[in-house]
């Protein structure tokens, strides 16, 4: 109900802000309006594996429209929506056969809707309101400072990836160089997880003592109250430019977009060790302080950026076997604590990238922290490269060298690395359409990211039309 | 010592002659750049017509907004695949890429010069505008009734080794331009079209030859405002997202 009210709001508020930019002024054409204009991409994504009786890992045709018409010459409305057909048909039962949304999958996104008004009050105002992606930071694809929009983790391999947050997005320019910028999110809205062949890859093992055997798990989700003090995220940013450097600083008040587990209930289901767990997850209040810098270096290319993640309260770990000791006159739990709040962690990410004379672009960073990585200790190492050359005036580009290299511990390196090898060739067939043919070969050794994704080595094939 | 008389005069004679020449290859050049790069501000449509060896033709089109010579505004419009991409050049060799796929700017390495632009045969180099006399030093090598050719040595870093031009005697515009490498082969030949707006000349159309690639491309500019008081907030990452 509290959502639809927002949601309501926010239709009221959009509308407020389209009549208020259309007032004083009768003239459409000599207010600045412009025609709707629709315009998107046709995407085909086609994967096969290489191994696993070369299974199909990804299908997926989506047609992104984006909506966009000036409603006077200080403003506009945008909309993106995602029309797809995504997965593979997944029947089961004769009834199946009934149910086209079974037989042939589709979903449909509101990726983003908003209306912004330039000059809002005062002419170094803008504001816009409606769903929309605030997208901060300086790096490149990762990026630690950027925790305004809630995770879109659906598809492992498109790092970075977000949807659109419900906001309200205000930034004042100061003057042509700073300016400062506030992000007002009335309620949190968690990531989505991957799907397809991906589904478990950021899911980590559980580990049970000896003698144990997991039967069946059940997690059930603590989700915020729909209220300001449970549900709200904000943000700050100031940002501007030294002595041509780009910095900004930023801090977030919101949630972990990623649930932690805060509670195991484990429950004995037979005689031979076996359990059902049911888990408790919520998702951690945070402060984030976040900064980066972008600048050129000798004609190098150069950003760095940083975030600190401080949990409002110490996230603990109850384990609770009292099930298993029934005759026990306590409660059995074992806790152990995944965050604290007196010690914050910290994702970095520097990277760079030159422009060779020849046509090749040449880009490497190196991460502290991948997405999902939570607390200090569980921050893993990632150095990643791309090497690409362009052909035919920038008809055909090759990147012979692309991917990534992580370690998650330095001292036992030959036993804790994996890589993801990444090549890629991509065709400008038409001015508007563009063909791309990918592997992905993941390999290594220990825990970690790319060694969950081991035995997934595919083959992609994209095709993308703009119109 | 009447030789030494007549050695001594004939020397005087040559360098001054030599002086003369050589104050007229500036003059030239600093005329050319009165001619070109004179107005305050400026905007054009642009339509960028890429032809490869075998006559296939691709056509973007931009809008460029420029004020002065180091700051400028350039946005696609055409095709969809490259509608709304967007670069803002900035004074100390600032440049930013927006790309509405991403939804915000990124900073772009000042290396980026070092290839072509868009794709085209124009490199960023060839689409600077800053005044020829501050990027070369320059030599007349030959005079005829119509033109000056003129030849450009680079001052500072650039790909080329030399850059001869071909300069109207009446109008002070470019006609053509040849472009050598670092090895001193030609690589690329230019021929400019001007026309004049108001009190400046304008190129309105530049075909650029890439001769080793086989490869053209024709930029040819419409609508051109100059000195409409550009503000110097049209050049700013806040306007390059709008």
């Amino acid at each position: 109900m509290k959502r639809i009210v927002v949601f309501l709001f926010f239709i009221a508020g959009s509308l407020w802000m389209a009549a208020y930019a259309r007032q004083g002024d009768d003239s459409s054409e000599q207010n600045g309006e412009t025609p709707l204009r629709i315009s998107g991409t046709l995407l085909t994504d086609e994967r096969l594996l290489f191994k696993k009786d070369n299974l199909w890992a990804w299908n997926e045709n989506r047609l992104s429209l984006q909506l966009d018409k000036k409603i006077t010459g200080n403003s506009k409305f945008y909309s993106e929506i995602w029309l797809r057909n995504i997965g593979l048909p997944s029947l089961a039962v004769s009834n199946d056969l009934f149910n086209k949304g079974i037989i042939d999958p589709y979903n449909l996104e509101i990726r983003q809707a908003y209306v912004q008004i330039n000059g809002f009050l005062s002419e170094n105002l803008d504001l816009s309101i409606g769903r929309q992606r605030i997208a901060w930071g300086t790096a490149d694809k990762f990026n630690p400072t950027d925790n305004l929009n809630p995770l879109d983790l659906e598809d492992i391999l498109d790092f970075g990836r977000r949807r659109g947050a419900d906001a309200f997005n205000v930034n004042y320019y100061l003057n042509n160089d700073f300016s400062l910028q506030g992000v007002f999110i009335p309620f949190f809205q968690p990531a989505n997880m991957p799907i397809g062949i991906f589904s478990n890859v950021l899911t980590p093992a559980m580990e049970l003592p000896q003698g144990m055997v997991l039967k069946s798990y059940t997690g059930n989700l603590l989700m915020p109250a729909y209220n300001l003090r449970e549900s709200a995220v904000a943000g700050g940013k100031l940002k501007g430019v030294v002595q041509g450097v780009d910095f900004s600083l930023s801090y977030v008040w919101g949630r972990d977009g990623l649930p932690l587990i805060t509670r195991n209930t484990f429950v004995p289901v037979d005689t031979l060790g076996g359990v059902q767990i049911n888990s408790q997850l919520s998702f951690a209040r945070t402060h984030i302080i976040g900064a980066d810098m972008a600048t050129s270096i000798a004609g190098v290319g150069v950003w760095a950026e940083a975030a600190a993640f401080i949990p409002q309260k110490d996230v603990i770990m109850t384990n609770d076997l009292s099930a298993m000791f029934p005759l026990s006159p306590v409660p059995v739990t074992k806790d152990s604590t995944l965050l604290e709040k007196s010690r914050p962690y910290v994702k970095f990410i520097v990277g760079g990238d030159y422009h060779f004379q020849d046509g090749s672009y040449l880009n490497m960073q190196y991460l502290h922290g991948f997405i999902h990585e939570r607390g200090s200790k569980n921050l893993n190492d990632y150095f990643f490269v791309r090497y690409e050359k362009k052909f035919f005036n920038d008809k055909l580009n090759i990147a012979p060298v692309g991917g990534g290299f992580m370690i998650t511990d330095w001292n036992k390196i030959k036993d804790n690395y994996a890589f993801a090898y990444m090549p890629e060739i991509s065709y400008q067939a038409t001015e508007n359409a563009e063909i791309s043919l990918a592997a992905v070969i993941f390999d290594g050794k220990g825990e970690g990211l790319f060694s969950a994704l081991k035995e997934l080595d595919m083959f992609m094939f994209k095709l993308k039309y703009h119109f | 010592m009447k030789k030494v008389k007549i050695m001594m005069g004939s020397m005087w004679f040559a360098m001054s002659t030599l002086s003369l020449i050589a104050q007229d290859a500036t003059t030239i050049l600093k005329k050319v750049d009165d001619v070109l790069f004179s107005s305050k501000d400026m905007s054009a449509r642009h339509k960028i017509i890429l032809i490869d060896k075998s006559g296939k033709q691709e056509v973007r089109e931009a809008v460029l907004l420029q004020k002065g010579t180091e700051k400028r505004l350039f946005r696609f419009t055409a095709p969809a695949s490259q509608a709304g991409i967007a670069i803002l050049s900035l004074p100390g060799d600032m440049m930013y890429l927006y790309m509405p796929a991403f939804g915000k700017e990124r900073r772009i390495a000042t290396s980026a010069k070092n290839q072509n632009f868009a794709g085209t045969d124009f490199s960023y180099d060839d689409m600077e505008s800053k005044p020829y006399s501050s990027k070369y030093t320059p030599k007349l090598v030959n005079t005829n009734n119509d033109t000056y050719t003129l030849e450009l040595v680079p001052v500072g870093s650039s790909e080329y080794s030399k850059v001869v031009v071909q300069v109207n005697k009446n109008t002070y515009c470019p006609s053509f331009s040849e472009f050598y490498d670092k090895g001193g082969n030609k690589v690329k030949e230019a021929r400019y079209v001007f026309k004049k707006i108001g009190n400046y000349w304008n190129a309105s159309e530049i075909e650029m030859r890439d001769l080793k690639k086989n490869h053209k491309t024709i930029m040819q500019v419409s609508d051109v405002k100059y000195d409409t008081g550009l503000s110097d907030e049209e050049f700013t990452v806040r306007k390059l997202k709008e």
